[in-house]
């Protein structure tokens, strides 16, 4: 018995070390590799950076080492710089050979953050379905939820805490009759009443076909929406941008990144080469011509310029961002929100 | 005669302090035997030894037969304690503390627990925290007496206690004892209460025992010498002479010797005209083991 | 002989017991009555859509309650035996020294976990009415670690309290504190469901941390 006692006082002790001197280590001596803030400009046609220098100045440059000022650098970012070109009475009529105005500007501008802490945390497994079409220009929340069970969609009224059984029954059976597969495997939806208009939810169902399902005037809408040959899906991210271009994005078991346009339901391929949201975290900075797509990887980190058009890769840019942490034992970490042991390089 | 307490040679530090070696002693069946010591030569050092509560550094303690250290739980039965001070669970109340150690022990004697209770002054509701140290020794004797054990171990019984309390404690324990041949060792550090009880000393000095005897043929031998000296004289160091001391010019000096002796030894340093009177139990301690 | 075990630990404890029980559910129905006022001012729906938007548990307040309870329990259970050294007539008795004491390491965590499995009741009697199943189960399952850590924090405050040296004393409560910063490190409700069954186990192995101030309590072990 003492034994065994002192062998567990050891192994707690070195767990206590393992977890606690790399913790200590990590916050006071390691420090964190900055690097600039980087955007990609379709007027210079690279990659544009700003970062401080060592005199606390901000330098601007582009990928090819040009140097810029601070109103050419604007002019070099129109789109992200709009506001204050504008208040400079400095935007262009075109940009790029193309008529824009100040609100053609803002209305295709987006920015999309993915992180693997959306992903890997606990789940209520219920949700709410908004009015999707209710004739309102504001939207409202609902006063029920769903919860998505292996044979149907159910609706519960919260007041009441009871099932609503005529909507449970209406959402299921069409639902069933496109042909989804309960249960769902994935669902993507944004429930909140702070946005102009909203999507409802893309869902895939337990053989990953995918399905946009939402609510029109208290009815179900449901669109089974055809996937390319051999792509499989894994997470969706439902998207809901002020230009109502796109319904979702979407990931792949192979690491590719997908688009699926609104009105067409046409599922495009990126050239963003690589993306596990499991473990990366994604940020897209987009506007009417290009899009710049970081993902943060662990010694790394990479910068994608896509075409808004085709979404084609048009330039590329790595900074290398090595770990100076030390290896051990970690019971929280960035990519999710579980609390358990883990041993982190 | 069986030894009921056997320790042979142990050996203890307190870090690099050594306290004893090869310590060795034996308590046979049916006696009382006092362990008496200046502070620090390791009373409690023992005591703790032989009640469980400290492993020494080498060497065995029996209890019955057993060893202390891998002692069969139920042998405890056999074995009553007295924790310095009479400390008891302070938290319980006469009669709860009784239903407590009635359910540990066999043979338990209630009966005996309360006749001694009844003497004290306290309502059998009152917490053992709201007694003076006289009743919580009296609460403790009860316990003693009721668990009817055949080894008791009592730890420094007089601390703590009025000369009233003290008294009453030796005179039911010497009469109990007897009448029921325990066999008991135990520590005071108030001598003149050992003598009236105990048969058998040890008397420890720093590392070493000095005299393990019993009690009546060491007051039988013990002698006490007084003689008047030069105030500078010095005695040379002796064998059989213990602790000669002298304040101005009156000398003293202590011996197991017979006296004739002990004259000759000190004629022989010129020292003559002893006075000698034979002392009790503490003087005989305070001439074997020293003022200082 | 177990038996009078507990009955020693009961007489010890009993006040606390109550005390305890009526701060721990207290603070549960406390909790629990700010849930149903909101409940009756702004509706049932308002619970759900800030529990499913904003994350909230509205059980924060409880997140120590636990820890302190289970720590006092400790604290009255084995203080009145350290004083004086009573605990040597514990360990004299005619009984295995880690039988008594794993008895009463029993006693004190099981009535710990009656006292915590009531509030847990006292929170599912009233949330399964008006949350959903998921709801319910989401708050419940969020102070599972805290009473976890109630149990810990008993566990390792008793193996702190027997210790007889300082120095391993102080050693300990360094050891505790770092183990008990395990329970709270939750970035989100529900963030230990798959930690908590070996988080569980490990707890219940404190118990034979004690063992260790146990042998040292009996080798005489000083400072």
């Amino acid at each position: 018995m003492i034994k065994v006692s002192k062998i567990f006082f050891a192994c707690l002790v070195a767990v206590l070390l393992v977890w606690q001197i790399p913790s200590l280590y990590n916050t006071f001596v390691a420090e964190s590799v900055s690097t600039p803030f980087t955007l990609y400009s379709s007027v210079a046609g690279r990659f544009a950076t700003l970062e401080h220098d060592e005199d606390k100045k901000m330098q601007y440059r582009d990928a090819s080492g040009r140097e810029y000022t601070e109103e050419q650098f604007d002019s070099i970012l129109p789109t992200f710089y709009y506001r204050q070109l504008i208040t400079d009475g400095r935007f262009p009529d075109t940009i790029c050979g193309r008529a824009v105005t100040p609100r053609d500007i803002q209305l295709s501008n987006f920015n999309m953050r993915i992180s693997p802490l959306d992903l890997n945390k606990p789940r209520l497994g219920i949700q709410q379905m908004l009015e999707s079409m209710s004739g309102r220009v504001d939207l409202e929340l609902p006063d029920d939820v769903f919860r998505i069970t292996e044979s149907g969609l159910e609706f519960v009224k919260m007041s009441a805490n009871t099932i609503d059984e005529a909507k449970s029954a209406s959402f299921t059976r069409m639902m069933q009759g496109k042909g989804f597969r309960f249960p769902a495997y994935r669902l993507s939806g944004n429930p909140t009443d702070r946005k102009e208009y909203d999507e409802g939810y893309v869902m895939l169902d337990a053989e990953r076909k995918l399905f946009h399902v939402k609510q029109t005037v208290g009815r179900p809408y449901v669109r089974a929406i055809a996937l390319p040959e051999g792509m499989i899906p894994e997470h969706l991210f439902i998207t809901e941008f002020p230009s109502r271009k796109w319904l979702c994005f979407i990931s792949d078991t192979q690491g590719a990144f997908w688009v699926v346009e609104r009105d067409s339901y046409a599922v495009r391929l990126t050239g963003v080469p690589r993306f596990n949201p499991e473990m990366e975290s994604m940020l897209i900075i987009g506007n009417m011509f290009d899009w710049t797509v970081r993902i943060n990887r662990a010694e790394e980190e990479s910068y994608y310029a896509l075409s808004a058009q085709d979404y084609s890769l048009v330039d590329s840019l790595v900074y290398s961002t090595p770990s100076q942490t030390l290896p051990g034992l970690r019971f929280t970490s960035t990519k999710d929100k579980f609390v358990k042991p883990r041993f982190v390089k | 005669m069986e030894n009921v307490i056997e320790c042979r040679n142990i050996t203890h530090y307190y870090g690099k302090r050594l306290i004893y070696e090869d310590l060795s002693f034996a308590v046979p069946r049916g006696r009382i035997l006092g362990l008496l010591g200046k502070n620090g030569t390791g009373k409690t050092t023992t005591i703790n030894i032989l009640s469980g509560f400290l492993q020494p550094r080498s060497g065995e303690c029996l209890i019955l037969g057993e060893k202390i250290g891998q002692m069969n739980p139920l042998t405890r039965r056999k074995i009553s304690l007295l924790i310095e001070g009479h400390v008891q669970y302070q938290f319980m109340t006469i009669e709860q503390i009784e239903r407590f150690y009635s359910r540990f022990y066999p043979n338990w004697k209630r009966e005996a627990y309360y006749e001694l209770m009844s003497r004290l002054k306290v309502a059998p509701h009152q917490r053992i925290n709201r007694m003076s140290c006289g009743q919580r020794s009296q609460v403790a004797l009860g316990l003693i007496l009721a668990q009817d054990a055949e080894v008791l171990v009592l730890d420094d019984f007089s601390l703590g206690l009025d000369p009233g309390y003290r008294r009453l404690f030796v005179d039911y324990m010497r009469e109990y004892a007897k009448a029921e041949n325990k066999t008991v060792f135990l520590t005071s550090h108030i001598i003149q209460d050992m003598e009236r009880l105990i048969d058998d000393c040890i008397i420890m000095d720093y590392g070493k025992i000095l005299v393990q005897m019993p009690v009546e043929e060491l007051l039988g031998k013990f002698r006490r010498y007084t003689t008047q000296v030069e105030a500078d004289f010095k005695l040379k160091d002796t064998e059989g002479i213990y602790n000669p001391s002298v304040i101005r010019s009156s000398m003293e000096l202590f011996s197991m010797l017979p006296e004739e002796e002990v004259k000759a030894r000190l004629a022989a340093q010129g020292v003559g005209n002893l006075s000698v009177e034979r002392v009790g139990l503490e003087d005989a301690f305070i001439g074997l083991t020293g003022k200082y | 002989m177990i038996k009078a075990i507990y009955y020693k630990e009961w007489i010890k404890t009993r006040w606390y017991c109550l005390l305890a029980l009526l701060l721990s559910s207290g603070f549960a129905g406390y909790a629990m009555m700010r849930v149903a006022r909101v409940c009756s001012l702004k509706g049932a729906d308002h619970l759900w859509v800030v529990m499913i938007q904003r994350d909230a548990i509205f059980v924060d307040m409880l997140q120590f309650v636990p820890l302190f309870l289970g720590l006092a329990f400790a604290v009255v259970q084995f203080a009145p035996e350290m004083h004086h050294k009573s605990f040597k007539l514990t360990l004299h008795l005619p009984i295995r020294a880690s039988k008594a004491l794993a008895s009463m390491l029993v006693f004190g965590g099981a009535v710990l976990l009656g006292i915590f499995a009531l509030s847990l009741l006292i929170m599912w009697a009233y949330l399964h009415t008006v949350l959903a199943p998921e709801l319910w189960r989401h708050i419940i399952l969020s102070t599972l670690p805290w009473y976890l850590a109630g149990v810990a924090a008993y566990l390792l405050t008793s193996w702190i309290a027997l210790e007889p040296t300082w120095k391993r004393r102080v050693l300990n409560g360094v050891v505790a504190v770092l183990l008990l910063r395990i329970y709270f490190l939750a970035p989100a409700p529900e963030a230990y469901n798959g930690f908590l069954p070996l988080l569980a186990l490990v707890t219940l192995m404190y118990s034979l941390l004690s063992m260790l101030s146990l042998s040292n309590f009996r080798d005489g072990r000083q400072d």
